[in-house]
């Protein structure tokens, strides 16, 4: 029933450069010469992913977070169990034992080490994606199988299958133990009651489900590189205040102002890191998606892109615990809520106000993060551009470095009138401190 | 404008409404008749399936009782033949009329040529089908004939309308997913097309709407009152790239045009499905209500005065939000399609069903996703009474039809189940009274497709448009059915497509009336 698939891997292949000649050919019928490049097995499995997120309705950031950390790790191991310049990350991140090691002495194919770890990784990650995606994952591990095995000699193919797919499985086992694997009713409890003292979260949306928060207990969740989710505690935000001249009002007079004034690029700002689920590959999604078009332009090789991809990914999702643990200890109300209650009772802010309490601003702890690592990684003064919703008729945008660009996605949630400043500055800060635990793991040598 | 409207309603409700029972609507019985009714159809099919399903209610034999064209899918689509006995047991009997073509997705009643024969669109995963009506439900392809170029698309989505001064309708057709990218089909929406007539006759080449954003749904409405119908589009953000809910200008003989937000569109972006419209807050402008998966919407014009196309959804503070199952024990969120309002108790205030069903096997979805029916109370919110009426079926919907089988004034049901039986069900009555007209005028646009009808019940006016197209997948053609309360009487007028208002007619409630362009009301006997 799968009709063109050759056009089907020209689309998500296209972004890899020469990197797609080989599985081209073999896609396109013409002799193979060599087995699939793992670079291209993993940043194709990866690009799939970002569609699987953006399609699978249980993904919001948090759990799009943890996927990409765990995928990431799978590919990490995957790679590193066959490269002794790589360090296991057992020992290294919570509760993860080493898994299983290469045969000594045996030959393995490292594409097809690969197709296999991140086949049976995505599967279990999006089992619950719909059926568009479903036959888009069948898809692509048909054709990645056969161009993966293609000249390889039957017994290394069985054992580097068997060897990626073994790898994935001991760190799906353990993925299951961290308290974020199951998700019912897309995240939200099915009754909450909000507190009723001033200052705290209510909701703000006219949809069912979000009359009560996303993921509550998130920040409960077992971390991956920082100890547990309050690590990198905050400070407070200012004390709640109706008061004019206080602080926490004067920082929602500065959302009502800034929303008011807002430069054409401002608009474009928000809505270019808005990154919303379900209509996007959700925050997480939009770094990796960075980090992807990096390693086509740079033309990373498959050891410094699966390093990258798992530190961005434990980043993120250590990110979002870490974050969330923050979001329900201090539980503050929304700027929607608070301006119409003391500004202005009509007033709109030009994002949807996410279903959640607001301190800190997941994008900013998140960003934080992530610039704290990919910074390590490739440099403080690493320019680069961003080209995430191409697709969606959001132009690119170039930034000089990963902090530069994850200042100006904190700020957004500042001009989408969804976050207080404190929220955007304590987040990149605190993200900046869970990124360290991160950089603190030993990986390439 | 929102709370007025309410408070307005409550007003309304209690000064009016004496037939409608205290404490809430009353519920009407439905009584499933499936079995006994000999209807055997199916929408069949896998991925190519997973939307459509549509069925059409129109009369082909001249006996002025709705009879059904239901899409099968992979399975031929059928004609059934209406033999239900006036106020008895729902009976149907299949013909094979000419219409049992296969990858029909979607199924819509149109006289096209103006006969007085109503003919058949069929939209299909494939070329799609103009069927002419020849009488005694009989079709015969028309493609050629009428130059209609049926393109090789998957399309979803039809509404109808007569521009100004034109002898022939203007179709436009909304199409999904390119069925060739069937492994990796997100941001490959096709265009939609725009058929005008072609100056020497049936259609000219099909205009494209630019952009598409896989559209599922469409409907010309008047939104604004200006005597220009717009085309409102539904689209599936599950597979669109940058798009959004559409509202495109037609104005004759001028270019088709996207609404933007300058001028005061807002976007939204929902797994649209299906539109349904009806003037809830009798204020003259239609409330639309949006099918999706989890939280629907129902948009009310924000300011009317301000010419400005901005709607607020107000599904919440109604209780129309129909997000998940309200029986069955499955909690998990819904996925609804067809949706049509029509008073189904004749208490005079619209009612809302909606067919229900998960996409296929989507676990974090309800597979258990009762159909909802959703009785508009006094204060015009609504009230779920889906498993009190007795139509919570659990099979997995998609198109539905609410139309009076045996014309009896009861609005009785179909709906068409992905992989299972059709059902429907009759009505078995409420004490309300009621009224059902049909409209005639003569020349091209003999159905009058965009006129106005206006029901004065004392203290406020229910108006219906009269459309072709939304739904999902299917839409009816025939008697217009208005529920009256306690009133024994209905004064009536239309407000013809291109703008003329008959007079004030004083019409007997309980029964059938012809209104015809220029004459007077006529009464028909079942």
């Amino acid at each position: 029933m799968t009709r063109l698939p050759f056009r089907f891997l020209l689309r998500i292949l296209r972004p890899c450069g020469l990197l797609l000649a080989t599985v081209l050919a073999v896609a396109s019928g013409q002799p193979a010469r060599a087995s699939a490049d793992p670079q291209v097995v993993l940043t194709t499995w990866y690009r799939l992913v970002l569609e699987l997120v953006r399609h699978t309705p249980t993904y919001s950031p948090p759990v799009a977070a943890r996927a990409f950390a765990y995928l990431g790790i799978t590919a990490y191991e995957a790679t590193a169990s066959g490269n002794p310049g790589m360090t296991s990350l057992a020992g290294q991140l919570i509760a993860l034992t080493p898994p299983p090691a290469r045969n000594a002495g045996a030959t393995y194919d490292e594409g097809l080490v690969l197709q296999a770890a991140m086949a049976a990784s995505v599967a279990n990650f999006f089992g619950n994606t719909g059926p568009t995606g479903h036959r888009a994952k069948a898809a692509l591990q048909d054709k990645l199988d056969k161009s993966a095995a293609d000249g390889v000699a039957p017994e290394v193919a069985a054992r580097s299958r068997a060897h990626g797919k073994a790898v994935a499985d001991h760190i799906l086992a353990w993925s299951q133990t961290d308290g974020g694997a199951a998700i019912t009713n897309m995240g939200f409890p099915v009754t909450w009651t909000p507190s009723d003292q001033p200052g705290h979260w209510v909701p703000t949306s006219r949809i069912v489900p979000q009359q009560a928060p996303l993921l509550p207990d998130w920040g409960r969740n077992r971390p991956l590189a920082m100890p547990d989710g309050s690590s990198c505690p905050l400070p407070p935000p200012p004390p709640y205040s109706e008061e004019s001249g206080s602080d926490f009002h004067a920082e929602a007079v500065e959302v009502w102002q800034a929303s008011r004034t807002l430069t054409a690029e401002q608009r474009e700002i928000a809505a270019f890191w808005s990154d919303d689920p379900m209509l996007s590959p959700t925050p997480p999604g939009h770094w990796i998606s960075i980090l992807l078009e990096i390693a086509d332009r740079d033309r990373l090789d498959p050891t410094r892109t699966a390093d990258a991809l798992a530190r961005l990914g434990i980043a993120m999702s250590d990110g979002f615990i870490g974050c969330w643990d923050a979001k329900f200890r201090h539980d503050l109300i929304r700027p929607v809520t608070y301006i119409r209650k003391t500004i202005d009772a009509k007033w709109e802010p030009l994002l949807i106000t996410p279903p959640f309490p607001e301190y800190p601003s997941g994008h900013s702890t998140q960003s934080g993060a992530a610039a704290t690592v990919l910074t390590a990684i490739f440099g403080a003064h690493f320019s680069f551009t961003d080209s995430t919703h191409a697709d969606d008729g959001l132009p690119p945008r170039d930034y000089p470095d990963f902090w530069t660009a994850a200042n100006e996605a904190a700020i957004s949630r500042l001009y989408g009138g969804i976050h207080f400043r404190a929220a955007i500055e304590r987040g990149l800060e605190q993200g900046a401190c869970i990124g360290a635990h991160v950089n603190a793991l030993r990986t390439l040598e | 404008m929102i709370l007025q409207c309410m408070v307005c309603l409550v007003c309304l409700a209690l000064l009016s409404l004496p037939a409608t029972a205290q404490g809430g609507p009353e519920v009407p019985k439905f009584h499933e008749e499936t079995a006994t009714s000999g209807l055997d159809a199916s929408f069949t099919g896998e991925w190519e399936q997973m939307v459509g399903g549509g069925v059409a209610t129109f009369d082909c034999n001249g006996d002025r009782r709705p009879d059904m064209a239901i899409a099968g899918g992979t399975s031929p689509a059928t004609l059934w033949v209406n033999e239900s006995p006036t106020g008895g047991a729902l009976r149907f009997v299949p013909l094979d009329g000419g219409i049992g073509l296969t990858g029909v997705s979607g199924l819509y009643p149109l006289d096209i040529d103006g006969d007085a024969i109503t003919d058949l669109v069929a939209l299909r995963v494939g070329e799609d089908v103009v069927l002419r009506g020849k009488g005694d439900c009989r079709f015969t392809r028309a493609n050629e004939t009428w130059h209609f170029d049926g393109g090789d698309l998957w399309s979803m989505a039809f509404a109808a309308t007569w521009e100004a001064g034109s002898d022939w309708p203007t179709l436009a057709i909304g199409s999904y997913i390119d069925r060739t990218q069937d492994a990796f089909p997100w941001g490959s929406c096709t265009d939609n097309r725009l058929f005008r007539p072609a100056p020497d006759g049936g259609f000219a080449a099909p205009l494209p709407l630019l952009p598409g954003f896989c559209a599922l749904s469409m409907l010309f409405t008047d939104w604004n009152r200006s005597g220009q119908p717009a085309l409102r589009v539904s689209n599936d953000r599950e597979y669109y790239k940058g798009g959004q809910e559409q509202l495109w200008h037609i104005a004759a003989g001028q270019p088709p045009r996207a609404y933007t937000e300058a001028e005061g569109w807002l976007r939204l972006r929902v797994w649209g499905m299906g539109i349904a419209s009806s003037d809830l807050d009798f204020d003259g402008f239609p409330e639309y209500f949006l099918t999706s998966m989890a939280d629907n919407k129902l948009q009310t014009l924000v300011d009317p005065g301000s010419h400005l196309p901005r709607y607020a959804d107000v599904a919440f503070p109604r209780g129309a939000i129909a997000q998940r199952p309200y029986t069955g024990g499955d909690v998990r969120p819904s996925t609804a399609w067809h949706a049509q309002f029509e008073d189904v108790n004749n208490d005079g205030f619209s009612d809302l069903f909606i067919a229900k069903g998960n996409v296929s096997e989507m676990p974090d979805f309800a597979q258990k996703d009762p159909n909802n029916l959703l009785l508009q109370r006094l204060d015009g919110s609504f009230e779920e009474a889906g498993d009190r009426a007795g139509i919570a079926s659990f099979l997995t919907a998609r198109g539905a039809a609410l139309a009076d089988f045996n014309l009896d004034g009861q609005m009785d049901l179909v709906v068409v189940n992905r992989n299972g039986p059709a059902q429907v069900w009759r009505n078995e009555g409420t004490a309300g009274h009621w009224i059902a007209l049909a409209l005639h005028q003569p020349g091209p646009n003999r159905d009058a497709i965009g006129a106005r009808i206006e029901v004065d019940m004392g203290d406020h006016i229910q108006r219906r448009e009269v459309a072709s197209g939304g739904g999902h997948a299917g839409g009816s053609l025939g008697w217009l059915h208005f529920g009256l309360g306690a009133q024994a009487t209905a004064r009536v007028r239309v407000i013809w497509p291109d703008g003329p208002a008959s007079d004030w007619a004083d019409l007997a409630a309980d029964g059938f009336h012809d209104l015809t362009r220029g004459g007077p009301p006529s009464g028909w006997q079942p």
